[in-house]
């Protein structure tokens, strides 16, 4: 009896404990009081250069002007798994799933004092919509769906879609879909620069230097009273992961929540040198390792020597060294997170290019080289040098030498990098992580591989990819959206596309003790207003 | 055993001597010739003896260096494995399989070191042979032709030398893009001013010398007169600058690759690895441990050498580190 006692005694500890398991959530101090003041150190992982949220695709981007706008709606602060009004106070839809019909709240104004109302949805909505804008993000999302967008009066918009389509809410909710003000738009013609950061958000833009610090202060007018908490937020350029641990284990920044996030190899070391004064979470991040192949320039204007990379890639050896084993390897979409939307891992790992072990692959794969390059061929392998991307990419690398395409690694500041291969001014991306928008699996085929993706930055178009996502998007029987987007994955893996599926990133965050009401979101780029988060003594 | 024969005109044979190379000074006094003569018929087994006696370090520098250049040329016969080869598991510790450890790619850190090498030595040699040497022209050229010209040059010189070096250095890597071959250029051009300053004050001297107003007298041009008469002469300031800026060329290319301007990250840099061991000083110390080693090590050697070459060719020195 006194055994079971103890027993019991053990169990109820290691629930009270909570689990160490992947998502958990900050707990410290959930049942304290909310306190206004003080300032966030946080941190960016590479300068965001140009700050426009519908133009850009980076997360430094997006992270850097986060607190400074709101969206329609937005995942909810206190629960960032459901979708809550954010701008609008509320919304209807039609019987037919075609149109939306959006209140907005009102007293809102912006940062510069002038008023918000229905005109500067539309004109945000218009703007990415535009096919000229080419926004890569947003725009990439919505233009699919969204036939026309309308000011009924100054506090209602409605926004009609081509067709009734299930992720529409995710979309309008997504961090790239910002509202922005009508008369800056007029004003600056763009976003890009700092003086253009005019919002509705909790905080208000206060400093841009490049390549240094960007600050936020208070916005004492935001629309939900005594919010935000936090005096202001400053986020420091920190690039690589040196900089960045030696600055969270000196208690100079407050969270790494921004990718790439830690491998253990830092959270290890984290811990050893903060103990009880962090705390450290394993997450997945909705976010995908790819490598990308130019599908318009030589060597991989020719499908075999793309299909010759799938092949050679070795997906777990990946895995295991560049993301310490924080990862799942292969999967087209993980199935963590889009559960049965994903192939079964045990079906994916069995496929050409993911299998173990990889003799029979590579052997294949060097016949594809040898077939048009009998003395191998040289390429150069663009990379942008941050988090361990360098590192991944001499991975790549080197495991390509063995099929005779021999790289050369070019680096490129992250911003640069950016621009360099959205224009396509590249010929092999051996790592780029993207993230998702939303949570809907539908998301990653709109981002990288159909024709008009935001990021099919390897210029491919596949007519079969095309119908598949335009036909999982319309569909809205779930057993038959899953049957259409397994088809997706078998035709990707067995195929040559240019963005290779390498693997889903996990990785460590921490959270420092004194820091409270943050809540790790489902997608990297959400919840991170910072509107409720503050600081305890 | 007797000494060497202490005399100024003696300078260049003697600093050519010491590095083997042919002693072309056509207008060196009568003396300095029968002291060269003296020297080669010493035997080398006889002057290395009388080397290590007058400069014990200079002989380890030269050890040092010696064992740089072996391993530098025999890289592919004693790295164990490819130095991009990332086959292993990472974070091994030093012990028998892989005596300097792998890193945290799993590539071995000893085969790394090995062609990191080869590396140092080709971008050290390349950068500093084609920058002094340039240098060198430059200053003796516009130090005989004097005026305008050398005016001129000396403030194009002094701009050059205002600027940091390593921000220089970092400058041109930047506009020039991640190369090996880039880097050499940087060096060159960081080291180009410095020499052509040094040499053109020798230069200046050499100029004014009898044997200069005589070969001028007997009727040569001028282009004969720098290239027969002057720059023979400045031989053994030339072979001093390049082994004092090989080491420090060195440490430049470590530091570019250190702070990622340098070679591409996949070449076994040395600074490079120093960079990649940052990411795990805690968990694999080895990783700075041994690059960190190499780059000492070398740099020491290299400027034991270049004290010693130094004070066997400046009469103020010599001897004063034996």
């Amino acid at each position: 009896m006194r055994r079971l006692g103890v027993l019991l005694a053990i169990v109820v500890a290691l629930v009270v404990a909570g689990p160490s398991a992947p998502d958990a959530q900050p707990t410290a101090g959930a049942q304290d009081k909310p306190r206004h003041g003080g300032v966030l150190n946080w941190y960016v992982y590479g300068d965001p250069g140009r700050l426009d949220i519908h133009l850009e695709s980076p997360l430094s981007v997006q992270q850097s002007i986060s607190g400074i706008y709101s969206s329609l709606l937005h995942r909810d602060p206190d629960d960032p798994n459901k979708i809550t009004g954010d701008l609008a106070e509320g919304w209807t839809v039609s019987p037919d799933d075609k149109v939306y019909t959006f209140r907005l709240r009102k007293g809102v104004r912006w940062h510069d004092g002038q008023p918000f109302t229905s005109a500067d949805v539309k004109a945000t909505l218009d703007r990415v919509l535009n096919p000229a804008t080419k926004s890569p993000r947003c725009g990439s999302m919505l233009k699919p769906i969204v036939a026309s967008v309308e000011a009924i009066d100054p506090h209602t918009v409605q926004i009609a879609l081509k067709f009734a389509a299930a992720p529409f809410l995710e979309y309008t909710a997504s961090a790239w879909c910002r509202i922005a003000a009508k008369h800056v738009l007029e004003k600056f013609g763009d976003l890009s620069k700092p003086e253009a950061q005019i919002g509705t958000g909790p905080f208000k833009f206060k400093r841009y230097e490049r390549g240094s610090v960007i600050e936020w202060e208070k916005n004492k007018s935001y629309f939900i009273p005594g919010l935000p908490y936090l005096d202001g937020v400053k986020q420091y350029v920190l690039v690589g992961f040196p900089t960045q641990l030696a600055a969270a284990k000196a208690g100079r920044i407050h969270m790494w929540d921004t990718g790439p996030l830690m491998r253990k190899t830092e959270a290890d070391e984290l811990k050893r040198a903060r103990g009880d004064q962090v705390d450290v979470y394993q997450v997945t991040q909705n976010t995908i390792f790819v490598a990308f192949m130019h599908t318009q320039k030589p060597p991989f204007n020719n499908p075999d020597l793309r299909r010759a990379v799938h092949l050679a890639l070795d997906r777990q050896e990946l895995v295991a060294k560049a993301l310490e084993g924080a990862g799942v390897p292969c999967a087209v979409l993980d199935p963590k997170l889009a559960g049965d939307f994903a192939l079964p891992i045990e079906e994916v790992q069995k496929m050409p290019g993911c299998r173990q072990p990889k003799d029979q692959d590579i052997a294949e794969a060097k016949r594809l080289v040898e077939k048009h390059y009998p003395n191998g061929v040289d390429i150069e392998a663009s990379v942008r040098s941050i988090g361990n991307y360098v590192d991944r990419a001499q991975l790549v690398v080197s495991q390509l030498r063995k099929i005779g395409i021999r790289g050369t690694i070019k680096t490129y500041e992250s911003a640069a990098g950016f621009a360099v291969f959205g224009k396509g001014d590249f010929v092999f991306l051996p790592t780029q992580d993207r993230a998702m928008v939303t949570v809907d699996p539908g998301d990653l085929f709109s981002l990288l591989y159909t024709t008009d993706a935001g990021s099919n930055w390897g210029k491919w178009s596949d007519a079969k990819v095309d119908e598949l996502t335009e036909r999982g998007l319309k569909e809205t029987s779930r057993e038959k959206r899953k049957q259409i987007y397994h088809e997706m994955q078998r035709h990707l893996l067995s195929g040559s596309p240019s963005a290779i599926p390498v693997a889903w990133v996990e990785g460590f965050h921490f959270v420092d003790k004194r820091l409270r009401g943050y809540k790790w979101s489902p997608t990297i780029y959400d919840n991170n207003t910072m509107m409720k988060v503050w600081l305890a003594p | 055993m007797p000494d060497v024969p202490r005399r100024v005109a003696d300078a260049p044979a003697a600093a050519a001597a010491a590095v083997g190379a042919p002693v072309v000074a056509k207008g060196v006094d009568r003396e300095s010739m029968a002291g060269a003569e003296i020297d080669r018929r010493r035997g080398v087994a006889e002057w290395l003896w009388w080397f290590a006696r007058r400069q014990p370090l200079g002989l380890a520098g030269a050890v040092i260096v010696l064992v740089l250049v072996v391993t530098a040329i025999l890289a592919p016969a004693l790295a164990p494995h490819g130095p991009k080869d990332a086959a292993f598991p990472q974070y091994v510790a030093p012990g028998t399989e892989f005596p300097m450890g792998t890193d945290h790619l799993g590539r071995d850190i000893l085969s790394r070191i090995v062609w990191g090498a080869r590396l140092s030595l080709y971008v050290g040699l390349a950068s500093v042979l084609f920058g002094v040497t340039v240098g060198a022209l430059w200053g003796v050229v516009t130090a005989h032709f004097g005026g305008a010209s050398d005016t001129v040059s000396q403030r194009v010189v002094d701009s050059l030398m205002a600027l940091p070096p390593i921000i220089l250095a970092l400058a041109l890597m930047a506009a020039l893009g991640q190369s090996v071959t880039n880097v050499i250029i940087a060096l060159a051009i960081l080291l180009t001013p410095t020499a052509a300053r040094t040499i053109r004050s020798v230069a200046l001297s050499i100029k004014e010398m009898p044997y200069v107003e005589a070969a001028r007298a007997a009727g040569a041009t001028e282009w004969r007169i720098i290239f027969r008469h002057v720059v023979p002469n400045t031989l053994a300031t030339y072979i001093v600058l390049v082994t004092v800026n090989i080491a420090y060329a060195i440490v430049v290319e470590a530091g570019l690759s250190f702070l990622g301007l340098g070679a591409p990250p996949d070449e076994p840099s040395w600074g490079g690895m120093l960079t990649a061991g940052t990411q795990a000083m805690e968990t694999a110390p080895w990783m700075i441990f041994f690059p960190g080693l190499a780059i000492s090590l070398t740099v020491f050697g290299l400027n034991l050498l270049g004290d010693s070459i130094r004070d066997l060719t400046d009469p103020r020195l010599r001897g004063g580190l034996g």
